[in-house]
């Protein structure tokens, strides 16, 4: 066997992750939220032991107690920040502008540094406590020099339309990326910046027609907007395609010394598990639209006679509790139907596409890499909790 | 103590299985054996080092792994190294054998959780209940009233556009009406000092309500003039919501809630449904605030509509009005409407009717009464 070449493995099953996914979720719902850190430290617990690149799986190793106190941290910090300075703006924006639109935007942009902030210091926790063969990853700390360079680069984003969205990409993953370390090896993101320009292509011909044809209808020519179904689909597929290559692209010209590695996921297998997973919840929602039904017809049945009433009869028979019970049950539902199955049917199959068509090269250069010290990060990811920038896992 | 093993008993299992050691990337493949004696032992013979042996009884294996058919092992002793088995007769030995295998390992740390925690929640609190509402109080009376004005029209459309179906709920202003309602506000405000000049509007809509906004902006609703059986009764409404313009009441909710909602909703931000307990505890705060302001507004038109002439029990009679439209709501769904007991209330303006002036002199003469009940009657309709 050529030990000097790792191929992924994906263990991940969506059986074992609905279960996983539905109880930790029933358990955060009842306990008004707290359990999220210990939903959060399982799921990932499960997602990590899943890649298994040359059959070794990688280790979660981060703690629920540790998130939950780098959250409290954070929001009596934030509670601070919010109160005190939402409503200085608020303020200071009756008083001089007599309007209070300058308060809110102005104190979203106060957010905005903090924001990419927390980004960061969330994924150095989350390497920090990722392990692959005993090893540590690691990432150094930086996440102010982070925010700044971000801002600048979206500011520039923004001023080209998002054009410039190549080279931003491109730059942030490489600050990111060399400050990354597995155990003693540092990694570098290597290539240029224009190596982005060929995955964007297809996106911002769908964003550029979609936008000429809306003018263009606007102008007069409304059988243009036949055009639409065209565009539309050609600016999703553009998304995916961006998505998909441009990974690629940054995980090819990565390197650990040695070691190199080989992303190859395919745009169009991205494109069919999205759609296979929309149509599913879809059915899954509408299966539990069926369930809320037949619920509501027995309890209509068991309160009194219900043949021959009208619709409003129907609603004022249901017993007053058992309405609030099933509104609650049905509120709460929605949310963990799509959480749970979000996973199932989504980030499972994304992430497997995604392990399974990566290959590490020059493998041999691993094994004599050494541990790093522990990188204590004791608010952990609290910031980013707080702020509600965690996603999903 | 008897054990009472299942399975192979003593007879000792060989096996390979990769061994991380927690140092360095090489993951070894190595010969392990189960064995049974006085105390049953996995025994790892590591490569350059001593042979570990660590008791089955305290070899725990990391939760919520994916994948059948491999588990990953950890010892107390050695926190960082990890014993990858793969082989299916041994993962089926560890299961059976190992009794702590899935015990959570012992948390460090809890009593520092346990003071950040309550750190966290007396400060938020703190930042809500008191240095909040403390600074919004100090900021309101501060804002220039230029700003307070604007602030109250901007708010002014947005709530006619948000009653209104589809359109802005018109403003209502027959001449007669509108003469009829400025007479009855001069004769309010005579001996008042305000901040900005009070501007009343009535809207055209059924609700029973009336409501106050930043800078002087009051709202009567037709269906409250509607309801009202004498003019005396939509005075006594008029001097209460006087009452908070004199006050600065919406102000500082206004800029109470730009501070506390952005508190509370990084609180309970991600948890699904987070919104709704917002809201209630939104409402819970406000109704809190309002308590004291409704108070203060009360005592407010007691003493004008004393020393314009007219009886403060006009405030009672309006309120039994109300209440025998909607019934007192009992209990708990009381605390999240706007508004005391109006039992209480009613009893404070019957209370008040002894101070009122030797002189009695009706809000408004029968015309004007007649002019205001019809100011949302355009004549042609």
């Amino acid at each position: 066997m050529d030990t000097a070449t790792l191929h992924t493995d994906f263990a991940g099953r969506r059986g074992p992750l609905f279960g996983l996914a539905l109880r930790t979720a029933v358990l955060t719902i009842l306990t008004l939220g707290i359990y999220r850190f210990w939903m959060k430290t399982r799921l990932r617990r499960y997602y990590w032991s899943s890649i298994r690149p040359g059959g070794l799986p990688l280790e979660y190793a981060g703690m629920p107690l540790e998130k939950l106190l780098g959250f409290l941290i954070a929001v009596v910090f934030l509670a601070f920040y919010i109160g005190i300075v939402n409503l200085i703006l608020m303020f200071a924006s009756f008083a001089i502008l007599h309007g209070n639109v300058t308060a809110y935007a102005l104190s979203f942009v106060g957010v905005i540094p903090v924001i990419f902030y927390a980004r960061y210091r969330a994924r150095r926790y989350v390497l920090a406590r990722t392990r692959w063969r005993g090893i540590r990853f690691g990432v150094e700390p930086g996440a102010w020099g982070y925010a700044l360079r971000a801002l600048w680069h979206w500011l520039l984003t923004l001023l080209t339309l998002g054009l410039y969205w190549p080279r931003k990409t491109f730059w942030l993953e490489k600050y990111r990326t060399d400050r990354t370390y597995f155990g003693t090896q540092p990694l570098v993101q290597g290539g240029r910046w224009t190596m982005l320009i060929r995955p964007f292509l297809p996106l911002v011909a769908g964003v550029a027609g979609t936008a000429l044809l809306g003018l263009a209808a606007a102008g007069g020519g409304l059988p243009l907007l036949l055009g639409l179904f065209v565009t539309v689909p050609l600016t999703l597929y553009g998304l995916a395609h961006w998505n998909v290559h441009a990974f690629r692209r940054l995980t090819n010209a990565k390197t650990g010394g040695p070691v190199r590695f080989e992303a190859r996921p395919r745009v169009w297998r991205v494109l069919r598990i999205y759609a296979v997973g929309w149509m599913l919840i879809a059915l899954a929602y509408a299966a539990l639209l069926t369930l809320f039904a037949v619920v509501l017809g027995a309890l209509t049945a068991a309160s009194g006679s219900f043949a021959a009433m009208s619709p409003n009869e129907i609603i004022e028979a249901i017993p007053r509790w058992a309405a609030v019970l099933l509104g609650v049950a049905a509120y709460f539902s929605v949310f963990l139907t799509y959480g749970v199955l979000a996973h199932v049917f989504l980030r499972l199959p994304i992430w497997r596409h995604y392990a399974e068509t990566l290959t590490i090269h020059g493998a041999d250069a691993i094994l004599p890499i050494g541990q790093r010290a522990r990188d204590e990060m004791e608010r952990a990811e609290g910031l980013a909790e707080a702020l509600d920038l965690g996603a999903a896992i | 103590m008897t054990l009472i093993h299942v399975g192979t008993g003593a007879q000792p299992h060989d096996f390979r299985a990769v061994w991380l050691d927690g140092h360095a990337a090489r993951a070894p493949e190595i010969a392990a054996r189960i064995e049974d004696g006085p105390v049953p032992m996995l025994r790892l013979a590591v490569q350059g080092a001593a042979e570990k042996a660590w008791p089955l009884e305290e070899v725990r294996r990391l939760p919520d792994q994916a994948g059948q058919g491999q588990i990953v092992l950890t010892h107390p002793s050695d926190p960082l190294a990890r014993v990858v088995v793969s082989e299916p007769e041994a993962c089926r030995l560890i299961a059976a054998r190992c009794r702590n295998l899935d015990r959570a390992p012992p948390r460090r740390g809890l009593g520092r959780i346990a003071l950040w925690a309550v750190g966290a929640v007396a400060s938020v609190a703190l930042i809500i209940l008191v240095l909040v509402p403390q600074m919004a109080n100090q900021l309101a009376t501060y804002l220039p009233p230029e700003g307070e004005v604007a602030l109250g029209q901007s708010t002014l459309g947005q709530i006619r556009d948000a009653i209104g179906d589809g359109s802005a709920v018109g403003i209502c202003e027959t001449p007669e009406g509108r003469r009829a309602l400025d007479e009855m506000t001069a004769r309010l405000i005579a001996q008042t000092d305000l901040p900005y000049p009070v501007q009343v509007d009535v809207l055209d809509n059924e609700l029973v309500n009336a409501f106050a906004l930043p800078g002087g902006q009051i709202v009567l609703f037709r269906g409250l003039i509607d309801a009202a059986e004498h003019p005396d009764e939509v005075a006594a409404v008029l001097a209460h919501e006087i009452g908070h313009v004199v006050n600065r009441d919406p102000t500082r909710t206004a800029l109470r809630t730009a501070g506390s909602l952005g508190v509370l909703g990084l609180l309970f931000g991600d948890f699904a449904g987070g919104t709704v307990v917002l809201f209630l505890t939104e409402r819970l705060i406000q109704a809190s605030y309002s308590q004291e302001a409704e108070s203060a507004a009360d005592a407010f038109a007691h003493g004008t509509l004393a020393r314009a002439g007219i009886p403060p029990g006009a405030l009672a009679d309006m309120f039994e009005r109300l209440r025998d439209r909607s019934g007192e709501e009992p209990g708990v769904i009381r605390h999240f409407l706007a508004h005391p007991g109006l039992g209480d209330r009613i009893a404070a303006a019957r209370a008040a009717d002894a101070d009122r002036a030797e002189v009695y002199r009706p809000a408004l003469g029968e015309a004007d009464w007649q002019a205001l009940q019809r100011i949302c009657i355009t004549p042609g309709d």
